[in-house]
């Protein structure tokens, strides 16, 4: 027993850079031996998975951007799975982004969905209106005239000459907003701004880090569901039928996170033992 | 795959590692990624925010684009010779014949014009007080702004949405979905976690009671928060990971393998030669 303690109380004091190290192998293992562990879909993932398979078809449907290449492997399976998801259902997705980073994030998904897998038009199918500065400002300026705040699209054209813009003069001519996001402005904006007081439903993705701060939202009913990080994007794939980045991240995740509990305990059992021998002299 | 491809797979994968090589200790293929990341980043979001907002939606409301007859007679035709001698300087931010953005004229943008060159100002020391009156307007635009927003949002809709539906056909228990019960736990910590930070009264008797039982609801938030947050991060790693194995394929020339041995190789170098420097000595 003694000897269990001492080592317990030894890799208490092991060098941080070794646990780098193990957190390093155990991501990277299962990205090369992947194990297939089951994904089940919880609640807020389905609940948001539901409100878009409601939506009629031809709704107009506003995704907002609001994460970069520092959040993109958390929001950028979501957003992938989300646009497959709107897209197989005929709907008219419109794109707009409150974060400058956003566009690039916003084109590279839409090439690859809209354009290379669904083979759609652009101007008719799904337009990419694209970022405006001012971050609360914007979704203010969106709910009381999206045309004074976007005269042109991302690609300069003149939204007047955009045939899927036409009867789109506020953010109430939506049918439903989905908002990826990873931080200011995002979530909380767009319902303060626009959902709440307009009554157009909405549903989110965000970084896991930002659950916390949204779920009060979710609870109340204010958004419908919740993509959770990149749990979430794995979880509606599930729910859509096509295997993405989130899937394949998710044997990686569960495995850290097993791990990483295991420090966890393994560290407070080190500090019991050191505070019972402190007593105990 | 093209060759920009590979060049950036290569430079992408440089980045990635330079900036995990913190983790084993500061190193300059760390101090070169970062200020990469700093210029590249203040670059990236000036560009954007000249190109999508200050170009098209200020300078395009200043200086539109109108019929040559619209322009000439009196104040317009001095107000577009200003226009012309800007366009001679910057023609691609000032075309010839105005700005064509789907704008019409609003001379009233003058005035934020005029409030974010106030703001510039503060970079002088002698007319810094100008920036004031700039960020005055900005502080008191996001506080009216806002505070209708958490009114609505974060007062009257968390109060609705956190009582209890006696009514409405919920099940008394559900572990996953809504239930009265569960509404009641939502109820209990909301009223606890409150009086936590009601500090007008000591905590004690029924109140310390309650304020404590609102600590284990804080402690279980903090838990929860600081699992995602361990999640995010994991998650934010294999982001990393997956695009370094693409970049470590054949298509891009093994561009992580080799980064990998050469920063390995350099660092160790630099370890080896840091034990065998004799010691400073101080006088």
């Amino acid at each position: 027993m003694r000897y269990l303690e001492d080592l317990i109380l030894k890799l208490g004091k092991l060098d941080r850079r070794w646990i780098f190290l193990i957190i390093a192998v155990v991501v990277a293992l299962p990205l090369f031996f992947p194990l297939g562990l089951p994904i089940r879909p919880t609640n807020a993932t389905q609940v948001a998975y539901n409100a878009i398979e409601e939506l009629p078809e031809n709704s107009k449907v506003l995704v907002s951007f609001e994460y970069g290449p520092s959040t993109k492997p958390e929001i950028h399976p979501m957003t992938i799975a989300i646009l497959r998801h709107l897209f197989r259902n005929h709907q008219k997705v419109y794109v707009i982004c409150l974060w400058p980073d956003g566009q690039f994030m916003a084109e590279e998904a839409l090439n690859q969905v809209a354009e290379n897998e669904f083979k759609l038009k652009y101007g008719e199918d799904y337009v990419l209106l694209g970022f405006r500065p001012g971050n609360e400002a914007v979704v203010k300026g969106v709910v009381s005239n999206i045309r004074k705040m976007y005269t042109v699209d991302a690609r300069g054209t003149l939204i007047d000459e955009i045939p899927m813009m036409d009867g789109v003069n506020k953010f109430a001519d939506f049918n439903f907003l989905f908002s990826a996001s990873a931080g200011y402005p995002g979530t909380v904006e767009w319902v303060q701004y626009a959902s709440d007081p307009t009554g157009v439903p909405m549903s989110t993705g965000t970084t896991s880090i930002q659950v916390n701060e949204v779920m009060p939202y979710v609870q109340s009913g204010q958004v419908k569901g919740i993509l959770a990080g990149m749990p979430g994007a794995a979880e509606y794939e599930a729910l859509i039928g096509q295997p993405g980045i989130g899937t394949s991240g998710m044997d990686a995740q569960s495995i850290a996170h097993i791990v990483i509990v295991l420090f966890i305990v393994l560290g407070n059992i080190g500090f019991f033992i050191e505070r019972k021998r402190a007593k105990k002299y | 795959m093209s060759g920009t491809e590979i060049f950036g797979g290569w430079v992408a994968a440089f980045l990635t590692l330079a900036i995990f090589s913190y983790l084993y200790k500061d190193n300059p293929f760390y101090k070169i990624a970062e200020h990469i990341f700093v210029g590249v980043s203040a670059g990236y979001w000036t560009s954007m925010f000249f190109w999508t907002q200050i170009q098209p939606n200020l300078f395009g409301r200043l200086w539109p684009k109108l019929e040559a007859s619209e322009m000439s007679g009196g104040l317009m035709s001095v107000w577009y010779g200003i226009y012309n001698v800007l366009g001679a300087v910057l023609p691609a931010v000032f075309p010839a014949g105005g700005i064509d953005k789907g704008h019409g004229m609003h001379l009233i943008y003058i005035i934020p014009f005029l409030l974010g060159i106030m703001m510039l100002l503060s970079i002088s020391s002698k007319l810094s007080w100008f920036a004031r009156w700039g960020i005055a307007y900005t502080v008191g635009m996001a506080a009216g702004l806002r505070a209708y927003g958490f009114l609505n949002s974060n007062v009257i809709g968390q109060i609705k949405g956190s009582a209890v539906q006696f009514v409405g056909g919920l099940p008394f228990f559900n572990l996953l979905g809504d239930s009265i019960f569960n509404s009641l736990i939502i109820v209990v910590g909301t009223i606890s976690g409150l009086i936590y930070f009601y500090f007008s009264k000591e905590h004690t008797g029924i109140l310390g009671k309650v304020g404590r039982l609102g600590i284990y609801f804080l402690m279980i938030s903090f838990g929860a928060s600081f699992g995602f947050a361990v999640m995010g991060r994991i998650s934010l790693l294999i982001g990393r990971f997956i695009d370094l194995i693409d970049y470590s394929k054949a298509g891009y020339h093994h561009a992580t393998i080799w980064i990998m041995i050469v920063m390995v190789a350099l660092l160790g170098y630099s370890a080896f030669k840091e034990k065998q420097a004799p010691p400073p000595t101080t006088e």
